[in-house]
C-alpha cells in the first residue's frame, strides 16, 4: 500500500530553542517495497515514522496511507494508532514482560476480538514464518535479542498490517547477530511482499535491506534512490559521503563529453561520469570509492585518472589493508588487497576508471 | 490526547484541595479568635502563643530531641550500611529484616513497650536490675529528654538506613582505593574519603530524620508527658485537648512555626538529595567491591547488629504480648507465669469502644488505601508520563504533605472540616489521612511507571488497541508490583495512624491509635497491650495477603526495561 506525505512539519522547542524535527517533507513510498530512511541521529527519521503510525502528531502537512487520510492539519484529521491497521517493530522491540511468546504475539488479534480458534492459527503460522515454533508458552522475559526481535516481528505481522515499520530493530544486536538477522529480515519481507518502512542510522543495513533509500539531514530528505543508484551515482555531496566511504576532490568542471565530463583539480584533470549532467565550467566534486583504486608500484602507462604518489599510511583491517596515499596535496584512500608488497613511504601509481567515479554539484564558494 | 491536559487540571484541583486547603485554613485560624469568629482578624492568638514564658523551654527541649534522634538515627544507620555494604560480617539477611519490618510495628506500641521496659516505678526492665544488683533506686529514667531520644532515634533507624544503604552501595569504590593506593589506612580511608564523599546521604538522613521527629506525636505523648517534658507537638496537642477549653486558635498560631520549619528542612533535604546525584559518583560497572574482612571482630560486631535488631523487632512484640497476659506489671517469673490469662483480651473484645475504633481502623485502612492508591496512579502517571510543566507542578504539590506535620495538619483540616458537614465523621478522617500521607502511595507507583517503557505502550496502541485497553491490559498488569506496595505502605499507615486523629478523631470515629493513647493515659497496660498485639496482627495480616495476591495477579515482578 502505497504512503503519500505532503509537506509535513513537526517542529521541537528544546531550551527556548526551535527544532525542525521534520520540515516540509514531501514523500511517496511506493507499495510493496522495502523502503529505508536513513540518516545520521537527529536528523528526523525516527519523527517521520512516528507520525506515520501515529504515535505522534505532526504540525502541518498531510499523511495519506492507501486511499485513506491519517493525518491531515487542513481537513483536520487525526486517525488514532490503533485505527490505522499497521505493524511496528520498536528498537527496544517493546515484548511485553508479563505475558507469554503466545500472549504478545496475539494480541493485535485479542484486541480485535477475533475467534479463539482463529487467533490460534494465525499466531502459529507468525510464529512458524519466523521461525519460533515451540516457543509459545516461553515468559517474554526468557527470551535472547534475537528472539524477542523475532517475537516483536511475528507480532507485527501477525494481523496482516497494510504497512509495517521498522525503527532501528538491529540496533540492539550484537555485530553477528546483526548480519544474520538483516539477512533473514530481507527473506522475510521479499516474501511477504508487503510495504515497508525502515528506520536506520546504519548505511550498510540501509543498502543491504532496501528496494528504495532516502536519506535524510536536518529534517529534510536530500536524496531519494536505489541502494546502487546513491551508492553510485548520487547527486548529492553530504549523502555520497554518508552512503560509504568516498574521495572526494573539489575542481571546476572543464570540458563535457557525452556521459562523461573532465574536472580540473588541484592534482590535474580526471574524467568522470557527469551522471547529473553538469555544465562546463561550474564548480563540482569528484567521488571515488575506495574500492575503486587501483594500484601498482611501477610507473603505468599514458591514460585516463593516473597519478603518482606516495603510501603515506597503511593499516591492517583483517579482510584488507586500508591505505592512505599522498599524491600532491589530495589524500585518496583505498583498499589494499593484503597480498600486495607495498610498505609504508613506497612511491605507488593509483588509477581508476571514468566509470567507477562520478561527478557532484557543490556549492561555489565551499 | 486531548483527555490529558484535563486530566492534569482535575488532579491539581484535587491534590491543591488536599494539601493547600488545610495550610489556608491553618493561616486563617491562626488569626481568628475562635471557630466562631473565623475571618475576624486577629494577632491576639501569635501573642498569646508567642509571649508564653514556659515556649523558650519547649523549643529548647524540641531542638534537644529532634537533633539528638537524628544523630542517633543517623550513626546506627551508617553503622549498620556499613556492615551490610562494606564488610564480611554474617548473616547479611538480617540488614533486609531490619529496614523494613520496624515500619510494621506502630509507632505508639514501639514507644509503649520501651515505656513498660524503663519506666521508673515498675518497668520490667528496672525492676530487674534493681533486683539483680540490690539498687534501691530504677537506674533508668525513660520519662525523660534522653528516653525520648532513644526511642524516637530508633523509631527511625529504619528510614535513616533506607537513605544511607543505596548511597554508601552506590559509591564508587575506586575512590576508596585509590586513597589505599596513596598509603591511607582503612579508618583512614573511612575518615578523609567515605565519610566525606558520603556527606550529601548523612546531611539528608538527618534531615528527615529531625522533620520526622518534629512531627512525631507518639513519642512525646507517652514517653515525654508523663514525664511533664513538652516539645512542639505536645505543647500544640494541650492546647487543644485540655478540657472545655480548646483552643484551636493558638494551636494554630503554635502550628505555623512548625508548618515552617518542616517545610524549610524538607526543601533543604530535596535540595541536598539533588545536589548528592552529582556528588556520589555512581559507577555502573558490574563488580563488587573488595569486602573488609573483618577477621576475629565479624562475630562480636554481629553481636551488636543482632542486638539492635533484637531491640528494634523482637523485644517490642515480647514486651507487649507479655504485658497482655499478666494481670499488673510484674517481673516475668514462676508467680508471673502461673498468674497469666487472656482476661485483658477478653476485656479488650467486650469494650465497645475499643471495637469501634478497632472497626473504624480497619475501614479506613482497606478503604482509604484503595482511594489513596487509585489516586496515586493517576498522579504517578501524569508525573512521569505527561511531564508537561503542569505534570511539574502536580509534582511539588503532591510532596508537599511529606513535609507536614501530622498534629499541625490536623488543626489546619479541624478549621475547615468546622465549617462543613464532614465534622466528626468517617469522611474527615478519610480526607486528612489521604492528604498528609499521598507521597507514600506516590512514590512507589512512580517508579514502576519510570521501568515501564513508553515503547510498551505504544505497541500496544499499533497493535490495535484503544488507549483504555492499553491501560487495561498493558499498564495495569506492569503496575501492580508498584500498587501493592503503595497500597500496603498506605494501609499500613492508615491502621497505625495517630498524629492526625488525635485532633480529628470525635467520639464515634475513634480509631485504634488513639484509642491506645487513651489507654496509656489511663496506665490500662494490659488493655492496651491486647490491642496492640491485635492491631499488629491485623496490619502483618494485610501485608501478607496482599503481597500474595499481588504475586498472583502479576506473572512477572520486574518489568525488564
Amino acid at each position: 500500500m502505497e504512503i503519500k506525505i505532503k509537506g509535513l512539519t513537526r517542529n521541537y522547542y528544546s531550551d527556548g530553542r526551535l527544532i525542525k524535527a521534520l520540515d516540509r517533507v514531501d514523500l511517496t513510498i511506493p507499495a510493496n517495497q522495502i523502503f529505508t530512511l536513513l540518516g545520521p541521529s537527529g536528523c528526523g527519521k525516527t519523527t517521520l515514522l512516528r507520525c506515520i503510525v501515529g504515535l505522534e502528531s505532526p504540525d502541518e502537512g498531510e499523511i495519506i496511507i492507501g486511499d485513506e487520510i491519517v493525518w491531515s492539519r487542513e481537513k483536520n484529521i487525526f486517525v488514532p494508532p490503533e485505527n490505522r491497521g499497521l505493524g511496528m517493530v520498536f528498537q527496544t522491540y517493546a515484548i511485553w514482560p508479563h505475558m507469554n511468546v503466545f500472549e504478545n504475539v496475539a494480541y493485535p488479534l485479542t484486541t480485535r476480538k477475533l475467534a479463539k480458534d482463529e487467533v490460534r492459527a494465525k499466531v502459529t503460522k507468525a510464529l512458524k514464518f519466523v521461525q519460533l515454533e515451540g516457543f509459545e508458552t516461553r515468559p517474554a522475559t526468557k527470551l535472547s535479542g534475537g528472539q524477542q526481535q523475532r517475537v516483536a516481528l511475528a507480532r507485527a505481522l501477525v494481523a496482516e498490517p497494510k504497512v509495517i515499520l521498522f525503527d532501528e530493530p538491529l540496533s540492539n544486536l550484537d555485530a553477528k547477530l546483526r548480519e544474520e538477522t538483516r539477512k533473514e529480515l530481507r527473506h522475510f519481507l521479499t516474501e511477504l511482499q508487503i510495504t515497508a518502512v525502515y528506520v536506520t542510522h546504519d548505511r550498510i543495513e540501509a543498502l543491504a535491506l532496501s528496494d528504495q533509500v532516502a536519506i535524510m539531514r536536518s529534517g529534510r530528505i536530500v536524496e531519494i534512490g536505489d541502494p546502487k543508484q546513491v551508492y553510485f551515482n548520487s547527486g548529492n555531496q553530504f549523502v555520497a559521503d554518508f552512503i560509504g566511504r568516498a574521495n572526494l576532490i573539489k575542481g571546476r568542471i572543464t570540458s563535457v563529453n557525452g556521459q562523461y565530463a573532465v574536472i580540473d583539480t588541484e592534482i590535474g584533470p580526471i574524467r568522470g561520469l557527469n551522471s547529473q549532467k553538469l555544465e562546463c565550467d561550474t564548480a563540482a566534486a569528484l567521488c571515488v570509492r575506495p574500492e575503486f583504486i587501483s594500484l601498482a608500484d611501477k610507473p603505468v602507462g599514458e591514460g585516463d585518472n593516473i597519478f603518482r604518489g606516495r603510501m603515506e599510511t597503511l593499516v591492517f583491517i583483517g579482510e584488507a589493508y586500508e591505505g592512505d596515499i599522498r599524491v600532491g596535496d589530495q589524500l585518496f584512500t583505498t583498499t589494499v588487497s593484503p597480498t600486495v608488497q607495498i610498505v609504508e613511504g613506497n612511491e605507488v601509481s593509483i588509477s581508476f576508471n571514468p566509470d567507477h567515479c562520478f561527478l557532484l554539484p557543490v556549492a561555489e564558494d565551499s | 490526547m486531548i483527555r490529558k491536559p484535563t486530566l492534569t487540571t482535575t488532579l491539581i484541583i484535587i491534590v491543591g484541595f488536599l494539601t493547600v486547603c488545610p495550610v489556608v485554613m491553618l493561616l486563617f485560624g491562626s488569626f481568628s479568635e475562635g471557630f466562631g469568629t473565623f475571618g475576624t482578624f486577629t494577632t491576639a492568638k501569635y501573642v498569646e502563643a508567642y509571649t508564653d514564658p514556659a515556649l523558650f523551654e519547649i523549643l529548647w527541649n524540641t531542638v534537644i530531641f529532634t537533633f539528638g534522634s537524628a544523630v542517633l538515627a543517623t550513626g546506627l544507620a551508617l553503622f549498620l550500611a556499613y556492615m551490610n555494604t562494606r564488610t564480611n560480617i554474617p548473616f547479611k539477611g538480617l540488614f533486609g529484616v531490619i529496614s523494613i519490618v520496624p515500619m510494621m510495628i506502630p509507632h505508639i506500641l514501639f514507644a509503649v513497650s520501651w515505656v513498660l521496659l524503663l519506666n521508673p516505678s515498675n518497668g520490667i526492665l528496672n525492676r530487674l536490675l534493681m533486683d539483680v544488683l540490690q539498687l534501691k533506686a530504677a537506674p533508668f529514667n525513660v520519662y525523660s529528654l534522653s528516653g525520648m531520644i532513644l526511642v524516637e532515634g530508633l523509631l527511625d533507624l529504619p528510614i535513616a538506613y533506607l537513605i544511607i544503604a543505596p548511597a554508601m552501595s552506590a559509591f564508587d569504590i575506586a575512590l576508596e582505593e585509590s586513597s589505599k593506593v596513596c598509603g591511607a589506612s582503612t579508618l583512614r580511608t573511612l575518615m578523609r574519603v567515605t565519610l566525606p564523599v558520603l556527606r550529601p546521604a548523612i546531611l539528608a538522613s538527618a534531615i528527615l530524620v529531625v522533620v520526622r521527629s518534629l512531627a512525631s506525636f507518639a513519642v512525646p505523648s507517652v514517653v515525654g508527658m508523663p514525664g511533664r517534658i513538652y516539645v512542639l507537638a505536645t505543647h500544640i496537642y494541650r492546647s487543644i485537648s485540655t478540657g472545655f477549653s480548646a483552643d484551636y486558635g493558638k494551636a494554630a498560631a503554635l502550628g505555623m512555626s512548625a508548618l515552617a520549619a518542616s517545610i524549610t528542612l524538607i526543601y533543604l533535604y530535596r535540595y541536598l538529595t539533588a545536589e548528592s546525584g552529582k556528588f556520589v559518583t555512581i559507577s555502573s560497572r558490574g563488580f563488587k567491591p573488595t569486602l573488609i574482612d573483618l577477621k576475629g571482630r565479624r562475630y562480636p560486631l554481629f553481636a551488636v547488629v543482632g542486638l539492635i535488631s533484637f531491640v528494634l523487632i523482637v523485644l517490642p512484640v515480647v514486651v507487649l504480648f507479655y504485658t497482655s497476659l499478666v494481670p499488673y506489671s510484674m517481673v516475668p517469673s514462676a508467680k508471673a507465669f502461673s498468674m497469666m490469662s487472656f482476661r485483658h483480651w477478653a476485656d479488650v473484645l467486650k469494650d465497645p469502644i475499643s471495637v469501634l475504633s478497632l472497626k473504624n481502623s480497619l475501614t479506613l485502612g482497606v478503604f482509604g488505601a484503595t482511594l489513596g492508591v487509585a489516586l496515586a496512579i493517576l498522579i504517578a502517571y501524569v508525573i512521569v508520563k505527561v511531564r508537561t510543566p503542569a505534570a511539574g507542578a502536580l509534582e511539588s504539590l503532591s510532596f508537599l504533605s511529606f513535609s507536614f506535620p501530622g498534629i499541625v495538619i490536623g488543626v489546619g483540616f479541624m478549621w475547615f472540616f468546622v465549617r462543613t458537614p464532614l465534622y466528626s465523621t468517617m469522611w474527615a478522617l478519610l480526607i486528612g489521612y489521604i492528604a498528609t500521607y499521598l507521597p507514600y502511595g506516590i512514590r512507589p507507583l512512580s517508579s514502576a511507571f519510570i521501568q515501564i517503557h513508553s515503547h510498551l505502550e505504544e505497541s500496544s496502541r499499533v497493535c490495535g488497541a484503544s488507549p483504555f485497553q492499553t491501560l487495561r491490559r498493558i499498564v495495569i498488569p506492569l503496575l501492580i508490583p508498584g500498587i501493592v506496595s503503595g497500597w500496603i505502605l498506605m494501609a499500613t499507615m492508615f491502621l497505625r495512624e495517630l498524629t492526625l486523629s488525635v485532633v480529628l478523631s470525635r467520639p464515634g470515629t475513634e480509631v485504634l491509635a488513639v484509642q491506645i493513647l487513651r489507654f496509656a493515659e489511663d496506665g490500662l497496660w494490659g488493655k492496651l497491650s491486647a490491642l496492640g498485639i491485635i492491631m499488629i496482627g491485623i496490619s502483618s495480616t494485610l501485608v501478607l495477603g496482599v503481597t500474595y495476591l499481588g504475586k498472583r495477579l502479576s506473572k512477572v515482578a520486574i518489568v525488564d526495561r
